[in-house]
């Protein structure tokens, strides 16, 4: 089974980060596992992105055509990943920083205030890793644990301070009341 | 509970890393080097390593002085390395060819990116030519290491070290931009090859016998002449000893997909789902460019009916892949000018119209 | 009893044919950079970058460990032959369009970064391997064939000074300029190699020797009348001196691993 997730955003949002943690967490689940950044005009522009593909087997293809789940952590990435989620994938959008709209019928949506959520913990910085756990929650393909054990592995020493404040801010992510669009 | 068993001693690390973590396992004494990108990383990641283990690290004042400090060092029988990337790697052809004519163990990783000239930083295959054809004046040949994977990019470092020095010739690790900025977990096992003995040629100082001399100025023809018969005997055991390759379902395949790189993974999906459509496509990675599998190229042209090379540049590899199969049956292109390679779904779209 | 009052030096090939054209002073440059090599013992520690231009076939010479850089870059190659072995006695001979024209950044890098190797530059005013052309070195007014009417500012503008140049950079320990056209002369030029040599054997940074020299074939005079040009127009322009001396304790320096 081969999922790929786009994570995107502001640069200085932490989306290539929070793109490797969640690739770490897939490789410490004992999946195969491939991380690469967006390669396009929008990397001097609006939008920073990362694509990570997670398998049981070898991850062979990458740039794909059509993505499971999308992170999007402004507007401007959301208008321009809405079109690659597949069929039955998951928008996952920071309720923050962007609209509320449902164009497709054939796509979950998931609505979260994530930029809010992280100034309520107290550093706005920690969205992007607040936003993997509600991706966590939202694709059931990687544990908490796994994503705590990457996120000390990540973070550099001198960001290692900053650990405990990470971990809350994951589950936060976690834990917070998803209500999927149709549902 | 946290996964350890499958995954204990694999790291997440990026293709740049992964190469420059490769070649100080692998013994790498000297780094010189210039930055570019999409391949700084890697020596950012010498700057610091060499120094920390005492080892020799230049910044250099251009790729010119990087390699040519590469091959000061590699002729006193030291493993010295420099990397760079397409327009960068220009500046390094007339080394080069000195390099393979002084018959020193350069060894130089190129991160290929969007060309010609300056180009953009995008991924790129288009640097095959100078890499495998090369743009340094005289008969010489360059071995060149094509990964498609990170693991690959730590393996094939460890290889290209020792062909280097096993052949006393210049090798290339052929990466690009999109290798390069990858992240895979990886294992770095432990350099697997035997050290080769140089103490019969590499400069340490004429004690107790006369000065030797490495050179590739030759004023009699003759002499000349001696020398490219040597040289072109080596070329040939290399391919007969060292041309690598991969395939998968080659033997029914109506149509063999032909692919090296980070884009030989697109190319490979796409084989299989051309399978799932019930077209018979086989799938053909060359791992050496140089050597060139063309001897099983020709093999493979008797067996199917056509085949495709599918590159990121517009159109090099497939050249050699013609001269292999001879005209026994047609050879296509799929290609992408630069940048990341296509979708599978676009390259099954194109196979589609191609038979 | 006899006493051995002169002798081939041993840091010499035997029986090499001799390829220089009469009267040219990379002869005696070769010979005191022998020399040298005997009285200070490096023979056997040494390893020379060989350069492009009439110096190319110095290791038909010198009988030491050898490498050929390409045109321009033996400072490059000097530069990684003492990164990878900081123990071995490095140096370069090269000509003036080597070090000053194509390799003008190589050799200002290397003594920039204060490499721990040792340079030798031969300044003919000319190139004298391909036939006599206008090089960095070439004097104003000076007829070549490529400045058949003499070198003039507006086309090609001034010629450069190397041993001033080098004396500039903070990594060079000892820059100096020197001439073969007397015997006092030629031993001052003596003197300066065993300096630019010793300033490496103490690991104080780049040692650099600019020897003037004679190329009677392209400039077509006999040797005589060559080494008048070189002590009447030459050193007018490049004047001999010591241009930079550490060991002089003008300045403190940086210290780099090097042999005993």
């Amino acid at each position: 089974m081969e999922k790929n997730f786009i994570i995107a955003g502001f640069g200085g949002q932490g989306v290539l980060l929070a793109g490797e943690v969640l690739a770490t967490a897939f490789m410490l689940a004992g999946k195969k596992v491939t991380w690469y950044p967006s390669y396009g005009a929008e990397m001097r522009g609006g939008t920073v992105n990362c694509e990570v593909v997670a398998s049981d087997e070898e991850v062979s293809a990458v740039n794909k055509l059509n993505t499971d789940f999308i992170v999007a952590l402004n507007q401007a990435s959301f208008d321009r990943f809405l079109k690659k989620i597949k069929k039955g994938g998951v928008m996952i959008a920071n309720s923050s920083l962007v609209k509320e709209l449902k164009s497709r019928a054939d796509i979950d949506y998931l609505f979260s205030p994530i930029t809010k959520l992280a100034e309520e913990l107290g550093n706005i910085k920690m969205a992007n890793i607040l936003a993997l756990g509600v991706l966590a929650k939202a694709s059931k393909m990687v544990s908490l644990d796994n994503l705590i054990e990457a996120l000390d592995r990540v973070l550099p020493p001198h960001r290692k301070n900053l650990l405990p404040l990470n971990i809350k801010a994951l589950k936060i992510g976690y834990e917070y009341d998803l209500l999927p669009a149709g549902a | 509970m946290i996964a350890e068993a499958p995954s204990s001693k694999k790291i997440l690390t990026k293709g740049n890393y992964a190469i420059a973590q490769a070649a100080i396992n692998a013994g790498c004494e000297c780094y010189f080097g210039y930055p570019i990108t999409p391949q700084s990383e890697i020596g950012e990641f010498m700057s610091g390593k060499m120094q920390e283990l005492g080892r020799a690290y230049v910044s250099a004042e251009s790729e010119l002085a990087a390699m040519n400090m590469v091959i000061g060092a590699c002729s006193t029988g030291a493993k010295a390395m420099t990397s760079s990337s397409s327009c960068a790697v220009s500046l390094m052809q007339e080394a080069l060819s000195y390099a393979t004519s002084d018959e020193l163990p350069v060894v130089l990783i190129s991160v290929m990116r969007g060309g010609p000239g300056l180009g953009n930083i995008y991924p790129s295959q288009g640097d095959y030519f100078q890499a495998t054809k090369g743009g340094g004046n005289g008969d010489y040949r360059l071995i060149v290491l094509a990964p498609s994977t990170v693991q690959e990019c730590v393996d094939l470092t460890y290889k290209a070290f020792y062909l280097a020095h096993k052949y006393k010739n210049p090798t290339v690790l052929l990466a690009d931009g999109l290798l390069g900025q990858m992240m895979e977990p990886v294992e770095f096992k432990e350099y697997p090859y035997p050290e080769i003995d140089n103490s019969s040629w590499a400069l340490t100082g004429a004690k107790g016998r006369d000065g030797r001399v490495i050179r590739s100025y030759a004023p009699l023809a003759e002499n000349q002449c001696v020398f490219l018969e040597k040289l072109f005997a080596k070329y040939k055991a290399i391919e007969e000893n060292e041309t690598e390759w991969e395939e998968i379902g080659t033997e029914d395949a109506d149509v063999i997909l032909v692919s090296f790189g980070s884009t030989s993974r697109n190319v490979k999906t796409a084989m299989k789902l051309c399978r799932e459509k019930g077209i018979k496509a086989g799938f053909f990675r060359p791992i050496t460019l140089f050597p060139f599998p063309s001897k099983r190229l020709s093999e493979l042209a008797s067996k199917t009916k056509k085949m495709i090379s599918v590159e990121v540049n517009m159109g090099q590899m497939i050249n050699d892949v013609r001269l292999a199969v001879n005209g026994k049956i047609p050879v296509e292109l799929i290609n992408k000018p630069v940048g990341a390679p296509p979708a599978p779904e676009e390259i099954v779209t194109r196979i589609e119209e191609l038979i | 009893m006899t006493t051995q009052v002169f002798k081939i030096p041993e840091s010499l090939r035997e029986n090499v044919k001799y390829s220089f054209c009469p009267g040219c002073d990379h002869g005696v440059a070769v010979r005191l950079v022998a020399e040298v090599l005997d009285e200070m013992e490096l023979k056997e520690k040494s390893i020379l970058v060989a350069s492009i231009g009439c110096s190319v076939t110095l290791y038909d010479f010198l009988n030491v460990d050898s490498i050929e850089a390409p045109h321009g870059r033996a400072l490059a190659e000097a530069t990684g032959v003492k990164r990878a072995r900081p123990d071995k006695f490095v140096f370069t001979y090269q000509g003036d369009g080597d070090f000053a024209s194509i390799g003008l950044a190589e050799s200002l890098h290397a003594a920039l970064r204060g490499e721990n190797v040792s340079a030798i530059c031969i300044n003919n005013t000319t190139y004298g391997m391909t036939g006599g052309q206008l090089g960095p070195t070439t004097l104003l007014g000076q007829v070549t064939t490529t400045s058949p009417t003499g070198r003039n500012l507006e086309y090609y503008g001034y010629p450069v000074k190397i041993a001033e140049h080098v004396a500039l950079c903070d990594g060079t320990a000892f820059s100096a300029r020197v001439s073969l056209d007397s015997v006092a002369n030629i031993r001052k030029a003596k003197q300066a190699i065993k300096k630019a040599f010793e300033v490496q054997r103490q690991g104080l940074g780049f040692g650099f020797v600019e020897i003037l020299s004679t190329c009677p074939t392209n400039w077509k005079m006999s040797p005589s009348k060559a080494h008048e040009r070189v002590r009447n127009e030459m050193m007018k322009t490049y004047v001999s001196g010591v241009y930079k001396d550490v060991t002089s304790g003008e300045q403190a320096h940086i210290m780099r691993p090097s042999f005993v």
